[in-house]
């Protein structure tokens, strides 16, 4: 997803967080799924996009989000995801781990050596 | 999870579309990002190949949807599915001889699993039927095994047994139904108030009865069974208070049985209330049972038939003290027994069915055998093929799912077969006389059936793939890739199962054989028992008297004058007799008599009898043998004498040293009055009365009809002509006396013998089809055995032949094999057979455990058929020309 400026590559484990999230805000289909999380991360993540229909299968499988067909902005079908009430939960509980996780490292990262 | 496998499910489904909306997403997803790099700048085509190029290949991405769908082991199912379809089609021999052996082999599993489960498995019909039991009186040292219960037990038991919710009484029997000059007989059930709910189902229209109902004046109503009601009634439901004459007495209906209401195996149409007189309730008929009136009774819950066994022998006990004939009954051997309604009813027929479903098993297990033995030989003409597979990188895992696939494929292939095979076994028991089994009827191919056969089919294929699994996996891959090239011998392994199978196919035909050969040998000895009458040219039939028409013994006896006049007269009767139960008749019933001034040895109990009325000339007809005095005549029951003939086994019981004519008895266990004495005046031979195979001596009396009080007779006829042919003129003879009385269960005395031994034929004549069927798979699997060890070591014979050896050499070394292998499973099969033999006793009529006869016969049948088997082969190899041995492959 290079189509502008520098972009990070993602962390194992966190796409699934990722596209919960972008569907939560607002009934997306795939592409859309891939514009936002770029738009909510400042363009900072890419999103390998072989992995992302594979993932949004997965999701859909366990039941963490709901397809249906819909028309797109240029009156096209596609096919647009909604979070169920099981994925708004996974996500609640992804973030506050993912929160922990986050303040862990950084806390530990910021250590001087004078603090040891 | 569910979640999961609706989500697989609807993938599954819908595939097409499943599949045509991922495309249509892939290809919205390229056009899109298309657009949104031209926009930015980027000329059209280098976008569109840009798009592509970071979605990645397109086929890698589906595949990855599908796996996220847990397709992917879906498509590979398919995919071995249709590899093992090919290849199982590439060998047709292979693949016809498998499933032929499976559906024989499941089809007869699934038959008598089908009469195993319908008689022994399935409950009865009742909510919570494992808390019916039965009860009935026994007086095993005066020889009667079996006496039911009577209405006295009824009375004192009913509400004073506190492990039984409720108590009740039935009575089977017949009636004649309808109105004059349409009259028909039909089995009827004579029951008590509280029969209903004590099997806790009740008529699904109307009301049971009620205690009012119980005497003889008020007991006029009915309940009509579903069947019943729809045959007659044609299922109205106004039929509530209709009228309805049984035995010429009006009754009204009261209710209708649903459909599913089937107490045990009856075929009653009707249900009346089983009515009584207050003085056949009084505790001096408390053992007046003679097997009549049955007994049921539901344990409360959390009831245990001990604690109801424990009441009812205290209870029991209790009334003994104050009984007058307390002592004696002791002495008798008398209690009452509390067990399992169900495991009563089929007591009798269970361990011959266990010993049929052993049999089919042991079938499996040969045919099983031979699959393997198949399976192997078939893995290792594919060994390279594999080999090559597993080093060119194929999984431990692939190896073994592709085994598992194709195996039970083939399994559940002959599986479905086998469903078909035992459908049809179903149709050929019921032919056997299956179905006249107790709860026999019940036998049915059902979907609860055809599941349990798919099963064992799928559980097969998994157990039968495993040794194959095994042998495939631990072959080294390099020696696999040698083997089948020059100078290789078979893997050991492999020969050494193939052989150990082979022995044990051979125990097992051997021990079905043996055991059929036991069971054979019993029917034979069961049918050369003289039955102690002439049984040809003999006709017999029922005929009730109703109580309304035949109220007293001089109504009666005018009947039976009259229908011997009319019968003796027809063309081609050559002698006519009535007698109140034929021998065979399966209830023959036992009472005590009292031989007059015979003082009771001590710790001898009274003895029960087979008591039969006879009149017109019974014993004539019968072609009983006469050994000392005279016969009952028709004279006899005309001047009401009081005579009596008895048998030999009573004779001699008695007086051991003759003299038994002049001598008097008692009907009864009790000495009365001189004038109610009968005197002896003949001697019959023995008759076999309950069974052919009844060895036990216990004695008979026959007295003069006209002392019987019952009102149902057996007419039997003896005739120059085919009996058969008689009995439409018999039939019109009893109507031309009464109109209204139809003369039932119409047979020659043939056919009663040849059914009494239904229960002996049938599992015989199955045994010994499921014996041939066994040799027939034990000479396929030893065929086929050896004809792979020739063609596997056809190189080494050719070798040997070119430097010399004989072709008898050759041959001799193949039937020594044959036969090595022959006599270890003669010798397991003998340990076997005699193993069977010991759990078939029961059943076994006049035959060892060990009979050397059979043993010897199975032993020749066996190793003739086995031989023959390896011949063929063997003789092949010795034919092995040594030059197109070594220039093949």
């Amino acid at each position: 997803m290079a189509i502008l400026g520098k972009t990070a590559d993602l962390l194992p484990g966190t796409l699934d967080m990722l596209i919960l999230k972008a569907v939560s805000l607002k009934p997306l289909h795939g592409y859309g799924v891939l514009l936002r999380i770029r738009q909510i991360s400042g363009d900072a993540l890419d999103i390998p996009q072989g992995s992302l229909y594979p993932a949004l299968y997965r999701l859909e499988h366990q039941d963490l989000i709901a397809a249906e067909w819909g028309q797109s902005e240029n009156n096209r079908r596609a096919k647009y995801y909604t979070v169920t009430a099981a994925g708004r939960r996974r996500l609640r509980e992804e973030t506050a781990g993912w929160n922990r996780l986050a303040s862990a490292i950084a806390a530990a990262l910021n250590t001087k050596s004078e603090e040891v | 999870m569910l979640k999961r496998l609706r989500s697989l499910l609807r993938a599954l489904t819908g595939r097409r579309d499943f599949e045509a909306g991922m495309t249509e997403e892939l290809c919205f997803h390229i056009e899109r990002y298309t657009e949104d790099l031209v926009r930015a700048g980027v000329s059209q085509e280098e976008a569109g190949r840009r798009a592509r190029i970071e979605l990645g290949s397109l086929n890698s991405v589906r595949e990855d949807c599908r796996e996220a769908r847990g397709l992917h082991l879906f498509d590979e199912l398919v995919r071995e599915l249709s590899y093992a379809a090919r290849s199982l089609r590439k060998t047709p021999a292979f693949t016809a001889t498998a499933l032929l052996t499976l559906a024989v082999c499941l089809g007869a599993n699934l038959t008598i699993f089908s009469a195993i489960d319908s008689i022994l498995l399935r409950p009865l019909p009742f909510p919570a039927p494992s808390r019916l039991v039965t009860v009935f009186n026994t007086y095993p040292k005066a020889g009667v095994e079996r006496d039911g219960s009577t209405l006295t037990n009824y009375y004192e038991r009913r509400g004073n047994i506190p492990a039984f919710d409720s108590l009740a009484i039935y009575r089977f029997g017949t009636a004649i139904i309808g109105e004059a000059g349409a009259t028909e007989r039909e089995q009827i059930t004579r029951v008590s108030p509280d029969f209903f709910t004590t099997l806790g189902l009740g008529p699904a229209m109307g009301r049971t009865f009620t205690e009012e109902e119980t005497t003889y004046k008020t007991d006029g109503v009915a309940i009509l069974t579903d069947a019943y009601w729809r045959q007659r009634y044609h299922a109205d439901t106004r039929v509530i208070g209709r009228q309805i004459r049984v035995d010429g007495l009006p009754k009204t209906v009261i209710g209708v049985l649903p459909p599913e209401f089937r107490f045990l195996s009856s075929e009653a149409r009707l249900y009346l209330p089983l009515a009584s007189r207050p003085e056949d309730r009084t505790p001096l008929e408390r053992h007046s049972g003679g097997n009549v009136i049955q007994m049921i009774a539901r344990l409360k819950p959390g009831a245990s038939l001990m604690q109801a066994q424990a009441q009812i022998d205290a209870q029991n006990a209790r009334l003994e003290t104050d009984d007058p004939k307390g002592k004696m009954m002791a002495d008798a051997g008398f209690r009452s027994i509390v067990t399992s309604l169900h495991g009563d009813h089929v007591a009798a027929i269970r361990p011959t069915l266990l010993l049929l479903q052993a049999g089919v098993l042991a079938l499996l297990l040969i045919g099983a055998v031979n699959l393997v033995n198949l399976l192997l030989i078939r893995a290792s003409s594919r060994g390279k093929e594999l080999a090559v597979r597993q080093a060119l990188g194929a999984s431990r895992r692939h190896v073994v799912s592709e085994v598992l696939v194709e195996t039970t494929l083939l399994t559940l292939l002959g599986g479905v077969l086998g469903l078909a095979g035992g459908a049809w076994g179903i149709h050929l028991l019921a032919a056997l006389g299956a179905d006249r089994l107790p709860l026999g009827s019940r036998m049915a191919f059902d979907a609860r059936l055809a599941l349990a056969g798919l099963a064992a089919a799928i559980v097969m294929g998994i157990v039968l793939a495993a040794p194959i699994a095994w042998l495939n996996l631990r072959r080294p891959l390099g020696g696999a890739l040698q083997s089948e090239s020059r100078g290789g011998t078979s893997g050991r392994a492999a020969q050494t199962l193939r052989h150990g199978f082979m022995v044990s196919q051979i125990a097992l035909s051997f021990i079905l054989l043996a055991g059929a050969g036991m069971l054979g040998l019993s029917l034979k000895r069961a049918m050369a028992v003289s039955p102690g009458f002439r049984s040809d040219h003999l006709l017999t039939g029922q005929v009730s008297l109703p109580f309304k028409n035949y109220p007293d013994g001089a109504t009666r006896r005018a009947f039976v004058e009259k229908a011997m006049s009319e019968i003796g007269g027809l063309p081609g009767v050559l002698s006519a007799g009535v007698v109140s139960n034929v021998p065979l008749s399966g209830n023959s019933g036992k009472s005590a008599a009292k031989v007059k001034g015979r003082i009771t040895r001590p710790g001898e109990s009274p003895r029960g009898h087979y008591s039969y009325w006879v009149g017109g000339d019974y014993f004539g007809a019968m072609g009983f043998s006469l050994r000392a005095g005279r016969f009952l005549t028709a004279a006899d029951s005309r001047r009401a004498q009081r005579v009596c003939v008895v048998d030999e086994d009573f004779a001699r019981y008695y007086w051991p040293n003759g003299g038994a004519l002049g001598e008097r008895l008692f009907a009864g266990s009790e000495e009365r009055a001189d004038a109610e004495a009968f005197t002896i005046v003949g001697v019959v031979g023995n008759v076999k009365q309950a069974g052919l195979t009844d060895d036990t001596a216990q004695g008979a009396i026959y007295y003069p009809y006209i002392f019987r009080g019952d009102n149902d007779i057996f007419v039997v006829v003896r005739t120059g002509l085919p009996p058969e042919l008689l009995g439409p003129a018999l039939q019109r003879a009893v109507r031309q006396i009464d109109p209204d009385l139809p003369v039932n269960d119409l047979r020659s005395m043939e056919d009663r013998v040849a059914d009494s031994l239904v229960a002996r034929r049938s599992p015989a004549l199955l045994a010994g089809l499921f014996s041939g069927i066994a040799l027939l798979l034990t000479a396929i699997g030893s065929y086929g055995v050896l004809s792979y060890a020739v063609a596997q070591r056809r190189r080494e014979i050719g070798v040997r032949m070119a430097l010399g050896a004989r072709p008898d050499q050759i041959r001799g070394q193949f039937v020594a094999l044959a036969l090595r292998l022959l006599v270890c499973g003669t010798i397991l099969g003998v340990m076997g057979a005699w193993l069977a033999g010991r759990a078939m006793e029961t059943v076994l009529f006049h035959v060892a455990a060990l009979n050397l006869a059979i043993l010897a016969g199975s032993a020749g049948v066996m190793g003739v058929v086995s031989l023959v088997a390896c011949l063929l082969p063997s003789h092949r190899a010795a034919r092995i020309s040594p030059m197109e041995a070594l220039v093949d492959e």
